[in-house]
């Protein structure tokens, strides 16, 4: 790395002293910063403050813990396979219902063939319907004409449809609002409109009303939003009824959507909505363990620092 | 003189020679005839450390290697046809040996970037980020946008290049400069005319004139001086490291016959270019005369001509065949231990990448195997393309393995993340500002700061076993100063106050240029005009200390034209104190030639013949003057002064278990009396003839001292250490004569002290006092906390990457990550705690802990959102944001002393990943947007 070299070196050997005074100074401006000197304090881990530590986590995560348990007790969750036997049998729902349905362990929903096969841009503006790059195998028709919209994603939207009796009352399914807000209003654009849409030798599902523009097709934008995992639940519908015990609900199903050609399972899923989400107990279950776990080591510690 | 030379024109540029009317030089019979050509320092040429040459292939072998003079006979004693003949004054005959351009560049504008890209890619990794990015633009295979995946490497690549093109520029420069040089050269055919010639042009055979003060441009062997004697001073400060002029002879024939005729012809049958400084050998011939030339003869390139007012040579090694070049073996790049510690875990992680990437495509393998009929029909996979009736990406079960195996490679590729580099070179930058920055590291009185030259070997400053230091002015400040004296038997310590003596001369006034404490009762002994026994003792014994010595006087110009310097030049620091010394008691020293010596004794001016002398040698330990007047003999106690804290830095690095060697090419006698001043260190000088013996009992011992070491013979004792131990080594030194040495070691030191700045050049680091080393060594351990955060956060981002977030939300999360790391090091800098290395059994703990991290990360939130309506850039930025904040968590446990720098960085940091998600999220042209 050296910038000269020996014989180089020699032109400026010797007269140590001359250039001394010439020399400017150099040495390092004081400052806090460049001396490392800073304020700075040293937490030193004592058994004391770590048990403490410990015994804080376990008293915050206690409430925390019990209250996503009872959360998660309280929602109603039925959930019913039917690619197998298509229609199940009687289920009881009180209050407000939510329609999920929850489709397939087995999709490749992250395959990056799958999840790439889409153009944003399409989507958005009207006046880029024929960008269709990415969008293969489903860009264009067989003679040229852009699909919009285009891509795997869209090909496969899912088209299975349900509707609900309860004795000889319909109940409506609310299929307003099941698609995220910003969705409808900057990723689908209002004048942009299904052209050429399944019109291929093969299906791959719904297709779509020509009339409406995407940002109303809600049930396509529910779909566009790829899920992470390889099971996943779609938002169908809201139930806006109050179901009582012991209600008989009829489901009339339509079973459209392939699933059998990759082995995967279809279920319906009816649940009440509260903030938790869904019924899940495993945040509540892993907060109570930790926080045993904490408390464990923690009068572990506090032992061995007794004794 | 001149007028006895008409022939001798004097070109413009060159100084002219010396026309002071000096008296007659003595006849070769009026000098003393048992010298007529005193040996230069016999005693150098004597080695007694046998150490393996690494520069040397042919001496490499499983048995004791030859002494370097033995190996030296040998070379002299084989075939004649080795031997190269210089015809002087006719460089065309000798148009095989190369000439005098040196190149020390690296590249030309050509080959820069081929070979400049060669070097970077020589770093394992930088391959694989290649490999990565090629794969990246295939289409198949393709999972991040071509462009993204080219930048972080491009840049990498850019920023080196950049830096290394800057260097090279400036060595081109040098170089340039250097080969542009002018020296006056005999014209070839005529007698004596000089011309000024670049120093690239000069060939073997051209006969060279040198004034003084000038560089010298080549080796060359010297035919005349202005001196009658052939005596020439040269300062071999680029050299060797000495400050002190050495006398150098033409030989009588050469002298006395160009003195007559004005040009010399003749014969010059030398050895090989060898890197020996110390040897040289060749015989002239010269009017059917053989005359024998050895070291003493010989000046080499790079040495200054000094005190001597012109000298003429004939050039017998030139540019890269210059002692001085050969001596200076190239520095090798040099890794830091860290460094190669990476690439090793490199090569562990991409086996456990390739492993990865194999279990996804034999898992992909089978589920298409066994939907092969379904492939068709499956919503998700969709094999053909209808529209035109071909297949979409898909060629086939075996074909669809392999690109899921690629795919597979892309996108786990984090695991090896690049910006680790980048940040690793952020972090050393950062380290170099803070060391140069450091007060405590700043030398006040050569006004010279912490350097670090050499950027990546930073961290092995925490890891060093040996120190290997060179004596001369790195321990010693190479300044001697009078402390007290014993007069028969009377003691006189130093008095307090300092004065100088000032000798009037025509009508300036002569200062020394050293002023030395001095004792009032003595001054008060001195100029009372003594005639009890005491006073003419002490008066006897301060002429003998102004004349017993080699001494020259320089006298320099000050600004005042009255005022004029003494500068004493002289072999050695002792006689220069002694000398000075008895300056400020009145008893000058004027002017000294080879017959006669001034001494101002306290304003009387008095000649003294110089009748025979004999120099220092450590069997007589004296040195015998006989002048005109009475014999002296005089016994010096004169204790060399340690440099500040030089014992107590050498005690505090013993503590710590590392081990001091120190190598010296100077006296045995100095090198003891340093070692005992240590007072416990273990003192041995080398005189083994086995380096396996050597080194079994040298590596026993926690101090070694190893005298009369020859710079290359230096670099060797650090490559043995280097070769047997796993240690880590470190070199320090500030004379050239470090060069070698520095550059063998695992990290090279030098002081920008008195002798000259060849050392800082060549080291990775330079600072002003051998003690800094001590707080550089310690505070520096803790360089290895950082790494251990980088890998964790790099297998973290592999469960990131897993998941095939989208890139963007990566290369956020990266640059955000290491500027926290770059910033959170001050702390561990500072700390100056001893860190435990960095092994491999540390990685592999830490690669543990990384992966329960990154399953608690990653399964989480899985199973917390596993029966919800989550989507995946959701999922994705929960995914993301959480290693994050484990990543500052981990490294707020290692973080010793909090600060608010680092408070800012830490807490900054997740708030910003924080901030730049919702940044993101919010931008309608990115996939995220919601």
């Amino acid at each position: 790395m050296s910038g000269s070299n020996a014989a180089a070196g020699t032109s400026n050997g010797g007269s140590g002293d001359a250039g001394g005074a010439a020399r400017r100074n150099r040495m390092p401006k004081y400052s806090k910063f460049t001396q490392q000197e800073l304020p700075a304090c040293k937490p030193i881990l004592t058994p004391k403050w770590v048990v403490s530590v410990f015994f804080l986590v376990g008293v915050i995560f206690v409430p925390i813990g019990v209250v996503s348990l009872l959360a998660a007790r309280d929602v109603v969750e039925i959930v019913d396979r039917y690619d197998e036997a298509c229609v199940p049998g009687n289920m009881t729902e009180n209050k407000l219902a939510y329609i999920q349905n929850s489709t397939i362990s087995k999709t490749a929903q992250g395959l990056s063939r799958y999840v790439k096969s889409r153009n944003d841009a399409q989507l958005r503006d009207a006046k880029k319907a024929n960008q269709t790059s990415a969008c293969e195998p489903e860009r264009t028709t067989a003679d040229g004409k852009p699909i919009v919209p285009c891509g795997l994603i869209a090909w496969s939207l899912f088209n299975d449809t349900y509707s609900f009796t309860r004795g000889n009352e319909n109940l409506t399914v609310d299929k307003k609002d099941i698609s995220w807000k910003s969705d409808r209003e900057h990723k689908f654009g209002k004048d942009v409109f299904p052209s050429n849409f399944q019109n291929g030798s093969l299906i791959g599902g719904a297709k779509l009303n020509p009339d409406i523009p995407l940002s109303d097709q809600e049930d396509l934008i529910v779909w566009m939003r790829t899920a992470a995992l390889p099971t996943f639940r779609k938002l169908y519908g809201r139930i806006y009824v109050d179901l009582k015990e012991n209600d008989t609900i009829t489901v009339n199903l339509l079973n459209n959507y392939n699933t059998y050609s990759f082995g995967g399972k279809k279920k319906l899923v009816l649940s009440t909505a509260t903030w938790l989400g869904g019924k899940n107990s495993f945040l509540g279950y892993a907060y109570l363990s930790v926080e045993i776990d904490v408390l464990c080591i923690g009068f572990t510690c506090k032992l061995q620092d007794l004794v | 003189m001149a007028s006895e030379r008409p022939l001798l024109t004097i070109t413009p540029g060159a100084s002219t020679p010396d026309e002071a009317p000096s008296p007659r030089p003595p006849a070769a019979s009026q000098l003393p005839p048992a010298q007529p050509e005193p040996p230069l320092r016999p005693d150098r040429l004597a080695f007694s450390v046998e150490v393996p040459d690494p520069f040397c292939p042919s001496r490499r072998g499983d048995g004791p290697d030859p002494s370097a003079s033995s190996q030296r006979e040998r070379e002299d004693d084989g075939d004649g046809g080795e031997s190269r003949a210089v015809t002087i004054g006719d460089p065309l005959t000798s148009e095989a040996f190369p000439g005098n351009s040196i190149r020390t560049a690296k590249y030309s504008v050509l080959t820069f970037l081929p070979r400049n890209l060669f070097e970077q890619f020589r770093r394992l990794s930088y391959i694989y980020f290649l490999v990565i990015t090629v794969l990246n633009q295939l289409p198949q295979v393709a999972v991040f946008g071509r462009g993204a995946s080219v930048l972080p490497l491009a840049f990498v690549l850019f920023v080196t290049a950049v830096k290394d093109a800057y260097e090279d520029f400036r060595r081109h420069r040098s170089d340039r400069q250097e080969n542009n040089r002018l020296a006056s050269v005999l014209v070839p055919g005529t007698d004596s005319e000089f011309q000024p010639k670049k120093w690239k042009k000069i060939r073997v055979g051209d006969v060279v004139r040198m004034a003084s003060s000038e560089t010298l441009p080549a080796d060359m062997v010297l035919l005349a001086t202005s001196d009658p004697s052939g005596v020439a001073h040269v300062q071999t400060v680029n050299l060797d490291g000495e400050t002190n002029l050495k006398t150098r002879y033409a030989k009588q024939e050469t002298q006395v016959r160009f003195s007559q005729n004005g040009s010399i012809g003749g014969v010059l049958h030398c050895e090989r270019p060898n890197r020996n400084i110390y040897g040289f050998q060749a015989n002239l011939e010269i009017d059917d005369n053989r005359v024998s030339l050895g070291p003493s003869n010989i000046v080499l390139r790079g040495c200054e001509l000094k005190n001597t007012t012109w000298a003429i040579g004939v050039v017998v090694y030139a540019g890269k065949e210059t002692k001085v070049m050969l001596n200076n073996s190239g520095a090798p790049s040099k890794r830091s231990r860290l460094e190669t510690q990476l690439n090793r875990e490199t090569v562990i992680l991409s086996i456990m990448l390739i492993g990865m990437c194999t279990t996804a495509s034999v898992l992909a393998g089978i589920w298409v195997l066994n939907h092969r009929g379904e492939l068709e029909f499956t919503q998700f996979f969709r094999e053909k393309d209808y529209t035109t009736g071909k297949n979409y990406n898909y060629y086939g079960v075996g074909m669809q393995i392999f690109i899921t195996f690629l795919m597979a490679v892309i996108v786990y590729q984090v695991i090896i993340p690049i910006s680790l580099y980048i940040s690793m070179e952020l972090v050393r930058l950062g380290q170099a500002y803070f060391m140069g920055a450091d007060k405590d590291l700043y030398d006040e009185s050569s006004r010279s700061k912490f350097q670090c030259r050499a950027l990546n070997i930073n961290e092995d400053l925490g890891q060093i076993r040996y120190v290997f230091s060179d004596k001369t002015g790195t321990l010693t400040e190479n300044k001697m100063e009078f402390q007290c004296t014993s007069i028969h038997g009377v003691d006189y310590s130093c008095g307090k106050d300092t004065d100088r003596y000032s000798v009037v001369v025509g009508d300036h006034l002569w200062t020394p240029k050293m002023a030395v404490k001095i004792d009032p009762q003595l001054v008060k002994l001195l100029r009372n005009g003594g005639t009890n026994k005491e006073a003419k003792l002490v008066l006897e014994f301060f002429i003998a200390l102004a004349a017993c010595n080699t001494i020259v006087p320089l006298v320099l110009n000050t600004r005042d034209h009255k005022q004029k310097l003494i500068d004493y030049q002289g072999e050695s620091p002792d006689e220069q104190a002694l000398a000075y010394a008895a300056a400020s008691y009145g008893i000058v020293l004027v002017e000294r030639t080879s017959g006669y010596i001034v001494i101002d004794v306290l304003g009387d001016r008095q000649r003294f013949d110089i009748l025979g002398l004999h120099e220092f040698d450590s069997d007589r330990k004296r040195m015998s003057v006989i002048v005109g007047c009475p014999d002296q003999t005089v016994k010096l106690y004169v204790k060399d002064k340690l440099q500040n804290g030089v014992p107590e830095a050498i005690e505090s690095l013993r503590q710590a278990d590392i081990k001091v060697w120190i190598l010296t090419g100077d006296k045995q006698e100095t090198a003891i009396s340093i070692g005992y001043s240590y007072g416990t260190s273990l003192v041995y000088i080398l005189e083994t003839e086995l380096q396996e013996e050597l080194f079994e009992l040298a590596t026993q011992c926690s101090v070694v001292l190893c005298c009369r070491v020859a710079p290359l013979q230096k670099a060797g004792i650090v490559a043995l250490i280097k070769n047997r131990t796993d240690d880590m080594t470190l070199a320090i030194g500030d004379g050239a004569n470090d060069v070698s040495m520095i550059q063998m070691a695992d990290v090279g030191v030098g002081i920008s002290g008195q002798e000259g700045r060849q050392a800082v050049m060549a080291s990775d680091f330079s600072m002003g006092q051998f003690r800094f080393l001590v707080p550089l060594l310690y505070v520096l351990y803790t360089a290895f906390t950082l790494t251990t955060a980088i890998t964790e956060w790099s297998s973290l981002l592999y469960t990131v990457l897993y998941t095939s977030l989208p890139t963007i939300v990566i290369g956020i999360l990266d640059k955000d990550l290491s500027k926290a790391t770059v910033l959170a090091y001050p702390k561990l800098y500072g700390s100056g705690q001893r860190d435990e290395k960095y092994n491999v059994n540390m990685f592999v703990l830490n690669m543990l802990e990384a992966l329960w991290q990154s399953l608690v990360v990653f399964y989480i939130p899985y199973f917390a959102y596993k029966q919800s309506t989550i989507d995946i850039s959701s999922l994705g930025d929960l995914w993301a944001l959480a290693p994050v904040i484990v990543v500052n968590i981990q490294l707020a446990m290692d973080i010793i002393r909090w600060n608010w720098i680092i408070h800012a960085f830490v807490w900054g940091t997740v708030s910003a990943t924080t901030i730049c998600l919702f940044v993101i999220d919010s931008i309608w042209v990115l996939p995220g947007y919601g």
